[in-house]
């Protein structure tokens, strides 16, 4: 059955449209799926040409898969001398794919802890930024503030200041109270950069909810504060839930601060994945493992945000 | 009703002195819970805004600490902007900036008008075109560079694939006429889905009749195309130009990764050479002066931006 | 165009605002295009010219 309607585009139309969008939606998920598969890679078959790309191939375009770029990712190593690897056996999967390059493990990398930096960080900042902002968003949701327009200006364009512009005070602010450096510090700093998105954000999904039920619950006899929390915010609850996926992201991929404030206690992981070192270069297997395991958390997120992902980044300009 | 004697004296006394009995006014409520962010953006954002336009007008250096700053008034913006090699920097910018809105309106667009067709699982292939956007810039400038490399880059293969060029004859981020193209690929790549997410929401606040009676009106399609749809986009795609201007204008992260400036100056974009200026050259007082240029421009934008905002708020 | 001039004099918010736009985004052209350099060097005291008008005229009335 059909509804007919003129506006309706043909089937060939539709035809036509599904192959192009579905070329391009192909064409744009290469360069990520390469960087997945190069994880699985050693490290002479991530640099091989032409390229390998065909799983557990014996052909020229071949390359059986290994878990040496993740092995790298999580470990140090170093070479030893024949009669000590003669004397220690390997005793896990992991020992093994390091011997062929005659090296043992001697102990963890950076990564995993520079991985839970991102995680700290980017939780607190979340945190605060969501908490701090449902505050704010729900009072220039509801209530008259003087000069309301020119506050939320002024808090939407603290999140357009360049970062590199503002970074040279905060530096050196930071070094005078002791904060470069530490999680808390940069916590704040996130904070500070999420809260507009927050606000803006959660203003837009408050604004939709209607104020009916809110002067029930006064009527009622609850006060301000109880209909907020027990009338307000458990409808706001898929925004904030959204907000605060938003906010999550934006914490996690950000690099300028992180590469100018942080050196070692509290780097997260962008600044850090770069520098990766193999043998002779940079270890690219390692490298693109690390890559992988940083961005599927976002890829997930995004999947599940895609309803709200418009509002998101239009800050709750367009709702659809 | 609940009859709590806090309830009864409140309703038996008048409405303002009611409110302060059952806890505080709406008005101590919306300051108590705005407050904090204020305070916080004050803090972390505006007090060291201040503090940079003050430096602006001195000498300081960050790494010496013994040192006292001079004032030398506005000598720090004048040579700024009477330097060459800035002006070079900010044209980099400039092609940087044109291209990439050139590329991602021009694509972004005609996906979204494709996707607009309404085709079978139009809105599974949306969600996969949106994820390169969500990832961190500076880990997508990682991992292109590796896509990059001559000789092994996946790139430099495709190209040659199609084209029978020699992959090693060319590196997309080693040449001085190749380098300022690379970036522009790579933001593509990443920001395409911006546009096209803000160009689907135009499309779709386009009601159904309109079109319905330019068909009865006999417009053709093209005409429709370009009196009914362009115009109506507009606005939206006003809002996602200004949006990928103001930021790529301060990008930084992407493409420090992918060329770090490089090769020579011709990647260098405006905040390169200003972390250049302060972090690693440590002439604070001058690139304050630097920084504060760039944020007024950026803050002009804002506001366009802002006005922009509202215009679509409205429909 | 009789109406903008007019808005002008009356200092209404629209005309004023568009007046403002126009200024800063002539400045961001300034800023960085190739041309000639004495406007690259103009460039910033127009952006703030414009932007600090911006910012004053979107307080009056509409």
């Amino acid at each position: 059955m059909s509804s007919f309607s003129i506006t309706e585009p043909s089937n060939r139309t539709k035809w036509f449209a599904g192959t192009l969008v579905i070329l391009y939606a192909v064409i744009t998920m290469i360069p990520l799926v390469w960087i997945a598969i190069t994880g699985f890679k050693s490290p002479a078959d991530a640099i091989a040409y032409p390229p390998k790309y065909i799983v557990g191939s014996e052909s020229e375009a071949g390359f059986q898969p290994t878990l040496e770029g993740y092995v790298n990712l999580f470990t140090t190593r170093t070479r030893q001398t024949q009669d000590f690897l003669d004397a220690n056996p390997p005793e896990t999967w992991a020992d093994e794919i390091v011997r062929q390059y005659d090296m043992v493990i001697v102990g963890p990398s950076k990564f995993g802890e520079r991985f839970m930096n991102s995680v700290i960080i980017g939780f607190g900042s979340t945190f605060l930024s969501v908490f701090l902002g449902t505050l704010a968003a729900y009072a220039f949701s509801r209530f008259k503030i003087p000069l309301a327009d020119d506050l939320l200006f002024f808090i939407l364009s603290t999140r357009m200041m360049p970062p590199i512009a503002v970074a040279i005070p905060i530096f050196l602010m930071y070094r005078q109270l002791n904060l470069s450096d530490t999680h808390l510090g940069m916590i704040l700093l996130y904070t500070a950069v999420n809260i507009s998105l927050a606000v803006w954000l959660l203003k837009s999904f408050i604004d939709g909810i209607p104020t009916e039920y809110e002067e029930a619950a006064l009527i009622d006899g609850y006060t301000r504060f109880q209909a907020f929390y027990k009338v307000v915010l458990p409808q706001a609850a898929t925004g904030i839930a959204s907000t605060a996926i938003f906010c999550l992201i934006f914490s996690w991929n950000e690099y300028a601060f992180a590469v100018l404030l942080t050196t070692a206690n509290a780097q997260t992981a962008p600044p850090f994945i770069p520098t990766i070192i193999g043998i002779g270069g940079l270890d690219w297997p390692a490298i693109a493992a690390g890559v992988t395991l940083f961005l599927l958390p976002v890829m997930v997120f995004t999947i599940l945000l895609r309803k709200h992902l418009l509002r998101g980044i239009t800050f709750g300009a367009v709702r659809k | 009703m609940s009859d709590r004697t806090i309830d009864r004296v409140a309703a038996a006394t008048p409405p303002p002195v009611a409110r302060k009995i059952r806890g505080l006014s709406d008005r101590a409520i919306a300051w108590i819970f705005v407050a904090p962010t204020i305070f916080l953006l004050l803090a972390i954002n505006i007090f060291p805004l201040i503090w940079t336009i003050r430096l602006s007008f001195t000498n300081y250096r960050a790494n010496r600490l013994t040192r006292e700053p001079e004032f030398i008034g506005l000598r720090n913006y004048e040579r700024i902007l009477t330097d060459s090699d800035i002006w070079l920097n900010m044209q980099a910018t400039a092609h940087f900036l044109f291209w990439t809105i050139f590329f991602q309106v021009l694509i972004g667009f005609t996906l979204a008008w494709l996707i607009n067709k309404k085709f079978k699982g139009n809105d599974l292939w949306t969600t996969i075109i949106v994820l390169p956007m969500m990832l961190s810039p500076a880990v997508v400038g990682n991992f292109w560079k590796f896509l990059y490399q001559p000789q092994i880059g996946l790139f430099n293969y495709i190209v040659s694939f199609f084209t029978g060029k020699d992959p090693s004859s060319f590196e997309m981020l080693g040449q001085v006429n190749l380098a300022p193209w690379s970036i522009v690929i790579v933001d593509t790549w990443m920001w395409t889905p911006f546009v096209m997410l803000i160009c689907l929401a135009g499309l779709r606040s386009i009601p159904d009749y309109i079109y319905e009676a330019a068909e009865i009106d006999r417009a053709s399609k093209l005409r429709q195309f370009f009196t009914i749809t362009i115009p109506m986009v507009l606005p939206f795609l006003m809002l996602a130009v200004l949006f990928r201007g103001i930021e790529n204008f301060k990008m930084f992260d992407l493409v420090v990764q992918l060329t770090g400036g490089g090769p020579g100056s011709v990647t260098e974009l405006t905040s390169i050479n200003l972390k250049r200026e302060a972090f690693e050259k440590w002439r604070t007082g001058y690139a304050s002066a630097y920084a504060i240029i760039l944020f007024v421009t950026v803050f002009g934008l804002a506001s366009i931006y802002v006005k922009a905002l509202n215009k679509v708020k409205e429909r | 165009m009789s109406n903008f001039i007019n808005g002008l004099l009356r200092l209404r918010r629209g005309p004023w605002e568009m007046l403002a736009t126009i200024i800063i985004a002539v400045g961001v052209f300034m800023l960085m295009q190739p041309f000639v350099i004495w406007a690259f060097t103009y460039s910033f005291i127009t952006t703030l010219v414009g932007t600090v008008m911006f910012i004053i005229v979107s307080h009056f009335p509409e």
